[in-house]
């Protein structure tokens, strides 16, 4: 029985990393097609994606600055609301918590749709910004996740004690929340940042053509077949997000954040 | 007026009476011990006095001056909690040395002072570790040291030793009432274990349902207890039911000599601590027949476990205060002293409907 | 120092910090508010009211409040005298994509997680990164990757040729089933365009995120309940059957729409293996707004009707559950 139980785990990891093997060796290709396993391999196309192609740098610049901006964004707007509902509770804080996480909620085309309309009357569509705000919006959901996990983590006699000891509400979130919440802050920051990474519908949606990311980018060139400098995308995505929450399992508690019983090891 | 007043201290929360309005006076230097069995609104009344819970009803007097409406961090009474509450993002040192952190002394000032203290309670050279690598015991003395660190004039206790195993909680028991006694602080512990009061405090206040039953010294509250529930809640007792009659008090049908001082035809509570009966053949008033139905040998005591026409009693003999060779199923005669039996009024209904 | 004094000081001291609370306790809630309900309601309150909307030819479009667009949806633009369901149909195949790919996934992440769960937690920990690479993948690159295994002229079919596989499959007779099925042309097996290469696609882009709505559920259930039964003779499916499958049918039916529900906008997957016959409204949503008919009120009303059919779908499952739990 246990023997099996390795044998299922181990073929969904087969299944699981074959599309992704399959572009990793893609990436290799010498010529301009894909094949697989690559013909004539060389290290080329990384030249390409990081330095000489304009388009990739392009992209892979605007992707870097959506992602770090709407990470940023997301986690500052999620703090009040994470706080608000777990100092307070009230209904506002909870209509808010809601209404955040809404927009993660529904396939991702109907929110891109609108959002699409929404910068076109508001005069932001095909902005870098209006992107940032509008993968902000999207992803708040994560880091009100994480945030309120690491709030809810908090013994409140920890507040009555700084309390006792001279401490204002101001100075206990100072000396006591923040620094306890701080690893499930950045978890929720680098949870952001890798599905902004990668995420496309929406922004394709809101770039309106006059700018690209590298997912965008790949998905504009669908048509026109694929090349393996997309593959040296794909691999560079692939090695942030495993080095991302590499980290975020280093510093802080996956299995936890992930919603597993604490008592349990 | 030296020490903490208590004016007419209620708290409510939505509809229910946690406390009801309360009197209570803590003198100067010395150690009380709120007691009472859980839900009994100690803990509530512990977190007023440190100003968590705002009272629904009167008034907090520190030295005369009221301080009822003072938030907790500007009351500063340095507090011991139940989990400890040390902050496990902060080493040993920098937990003790919080208070004075947050207040701005410099910072070679607070470790110095953090160290002293951790000298203190028996932890020098602990100060760099991490607080999960303390054990339960180390835990308490941390906490304990923490909350002395900023000077208060009130030092208060939450059921302190509740997470320590049974031997170290003696140990440390002595070892804080030392410490108090040393130090002179005004200090007030809720605990609800009667040995930990009794081991720790200058005077005990009993509590239960939100009201103080009784308050005085440790043997005022064992010998003279003012109420059956105080009678029951410390130590143990034998309790029979009866009412007052002309020559003495009737327990179904048997006539106790006791000193009453009720109307008659009252019903009345009558108690006796184990200790106090006697299975002995001086001649006297209130020898009533008696069957045994259980010995037990708990080492330091013998307990006798008896059937009478009263109901069923326990008779305790201290080791070495004479042999007796009854056993289950003997018959014998137990005598109750008059001078040791205490007669309550029988309970009001509300209280004998738990 | 003086009662008096003392009680003015604290009199100062409340009406301080009362001030202080009425800027960042009663401002800050309510500038945030509006800007969340702002962002997060206005892009949808657009997509409803565009869909009522009316297209100009040659041109954009114009605010109006006209059910054309949703008479066409359903019945067709020249109804009552013709009818139409293409629309319908897009929206069928939606939802049939979506049903088959959530429940293999779940289906095939629930063994998986309750394995997982059994591991030392630096273990979990371990998988739990590789499974959140996998999540968050792009679909873009997952479709890329599937593309590249499923291609008539690389990956698996040129596997399968090169290693007799298909004449293998043509000997054993096999290979006319596999036809019959859209799965082969008469040289070799081919695995694009067909339902098969988008379902297996959709249905692995979901599977981690069925792992890690299982997880929680599953980590957090007792595994001295299943001792129990096994110390009361239950084999290991009776016990999976009684007491493990009961105790987590909760959060299956939950993930199981979770996913169906953020399956139905699937895009990329399905232009690229679905037969353009079968493809579905997420593929019309595009083509509307962004894509070739530039038709955005049309769009917006597919939209909208995705949108109302997830929410519909949603309270069913809910319903369901609750009707479930009652019994």
């Amino acid at each position: 029985m246990k023997t099996l139980g390795h044998l299922y785990m181990a073929l969904a990891a087969l299944v699981l990393a074959l599309p992704i093997v399959v572009v990793c060796g893609a990436a290799l290709n010498g010529g301009r097609s894909m094949f697989f396993p690559p013909r004539d391999p060389t290290l080329a196309r990384f030249g390409e994606f990081f330095v000489s192609e304009p388009v990739w740098t392009t992209a892979l610049t605007n992707s870097v600055i959506v992602a770090i901006g709407a990470a940023t964004l997301a986690v500052l707007m999620a703090w009040p609301v994470a706080y608000m509902l777990w100092s307070t509770g009230s209904k506002l804080s909870k209509l808010l918590a809601g209404l955040g996480s809404l927009p993660f909620a529904v396939p991702p085309i109907v929110f891109g749709v609108g959002l699409g309309f929404f910068w076109g009357f508001l005069g932001g569509l095909g902005d870098l910004w209006a992107g940032v705000v509008s993968h902000a919006i999207l992803l708040m959901a994560l880091p009100l996740v994480t945030i309120s996990i690491g709030l809810q983590s908090i013994d409140r006699s920890h507040l009555d004690a700084a309390a006792t000891m001279g401490a204002t509400e101001a100075i206990a979130f100072r000396t006591v929340v923040l620094p306890q919440t701080v690893p499930y802050t950045i978890s929720g920051f680098f949870f952001v940042l890798v599905l902004s990474f990668n995420e496309f519908i929406v922004m394709f949606f809101v770039s309106a053509s006059s700018y690209a990311t590298v997912t965008l980018q790949i998905f504009n060139s669908l048509r026109n077949g694929y090349t393996p400098t997309m593959a040296v995308a794909a691999i560079t995505f692939i090695a942030v997000s495993v080095l991302v929450f590499s980290a975020v399992a280093r510093w802080g508690d996956l299995p936890r954040l992930m919603g597993a019983d604490q008592s349990r090891n | 007026m030296s020490g903490l007043h208590l004016k007419g201290i209620s708290k409510s929360f939505g509809g229910t009476r946690a406390v009801e309005p309360t009197d209570l006076t803590f003198a100067e230097g010395e150690l009380t011990a709120l007691l009472g069995p859980s839900g009994c609104g100690k803990t509530t009344l512990l977190r007023m006095i440190a100003g968590l819970e705002a009272p629904s009803t009167g008034s907090i007097l520190l030295s005369g001056r009221n301080i009822t409406e003072l938030p907790a961090h500007k009351r500063k009474f340095g507090m011991v909690f139940q989990s400890f509450a040390l902050f496990p993002h902060l080493t040993v040192r920098d937990n003790v040395a919080y208070s004075l952190a947050i207040s701005g002394t410099p910072r070679g000032d607070a470790a110095r002072k953090a160290d002293e203290l951790l000298d203190l309670v028996q932890l020098g050279g602990f100060g760099d570790r991490r607080i999960g690598e303390l054990s339960g015991g180390q835990r308490q003395r941390v906490a304990i040291a923490r909350a002395l660190a900023q000077e208060p004039d009130v030092f208060l206790l939450d059921e302190p030793m509740s997470a320590l195993d049974a031997k170290l909680r003696e140990e440390m028991q002595v070892e804080l009432r030392l410490l108090q006694q040393r130090l002179g602080i005004t200090t007030i512990v809720v605990t609800h274990d009667q040995r930990e009061a009794m081991t720790m405090a200058d005077s005990i206040v009993v509590m239960s349902n939100g009201r103080v039953e009784q308050m005085g010294s440790p043997q005022d509250i064992y010998h003279r207890p003012e109420n059956a529930f105080v009678a029951d809640f410390i130590g143990k007792a034998n309790f029979f039911d009866g009412i007052v009659r002309s020559d003495g008090i009737d327990v179904g049908g048997a006539m106790l000599t006791a000193p009453a001082e009720y109307l008659k035809g009252s019903p009345v509570r009558v108690a006796i601590r184990p200790e106090r009966a006697c299975l002995d053949t001086e001649p006297g008033p209130n020898r009533v027949a008696a069957n045994v139905t259980f010995v037990r040998d708990l080492g330091p005591v013998r307990e006798y476990h008896l059937k009478t026409d009263l109901g069923p009693v326990i008779v305790e003999y201290a080791l070495g205060e004479g042999e007796l060779a009854l056993k289950a199923g003997d018959t014998c005669e137990v005598r109750l002293p008059p001078d040791a039996l205490h007669v309550f009024p029988a309970d009001p209904p509300a209280m004998a409907a738990e | 120092m003086t009662v008096a004094e003392s009680l003015s000081e604290v009199a100062e001291e409340t009406t301080a910090s009362h001030r202080a609370s009425f800027r960042w306790q009663t401002v800050l809630p309510w500038a945030l508010a509006a800007v969340i309900i702002v962002l997060c309601l206005v892009p949808f309150f657009l997509v409803i009211a565009i869909s009522f909307g009316r297209k100009i030819e040659g041109a954009a479009w114009v605010w109006d409040f006209t059910f054309e667009n949703y008479q066409r949806f359903f019945v067709g633009t020249l109804w009552p005298d013709e009818v139409t369901f293409l629309y319908l149909q897009q929206l069928g195949y939606s939802f049939w994509y979506a049903v088959i790919a959530s429940l293999l996934a779940v289906m095939t992440a629930l063994p998986f997680t309750l394995l997982l769960t059994r591991l030392s937690r630096k273990a979990q920990a371990a998988w739990l990164v590789f499974i959140l690479s996998s999540l968050s993948l792009s679909e873009v690159f997952i479709v890329m990757g599937w593309d590249i295994l499923l291609s008539n002229n690389s990956g698996l079919p040129a596997l399968f040729k090169s290693t007799g596989l298909t004449q293998w499959l043509k000997d054993m007779g096999w290979f006319q089933v596999l036809r019959d099925w859209g799965l082969a042309n008469p040289r070799n097996v081919k695995f694009k365009t067909s339902e098969f290469a988008t379902i297996l696609t959709m249905s692995y882009l979901v599977w981690p995120y069925a792992v890690i709505l299982l997880y929680p559920a599953l980590s957090r259930m007792d595994p001295s309940l299943s001792e129990a039964a096994r110390t009361m003779g239950a084999s290991t499916s009776q016990v999976i059957r009684t007491v493990i499958l009961p105790s987590v049918r909760l959060p299956l039916v939950g993930t199981s729409l979770l996913l169906f529900v953020f399956l139905l906008g699937t895009y990329v997957a399905v232009t690229v293996f679905a037969d353009p016959a079968k493809h579905t409204t997420a593929v019309a949503i595009y083509t509307n707004i962004r894509g070739a008919n530039l038709n955005a009120p049309f769009g917006a009303t597919q939209a909208v009707i995705l949108l109302v059919s997830a929410s519909i779908c949603l309270t069913l499952g809910h319903m369901l559950n609750r009707w479930a739990e009652a019994r």
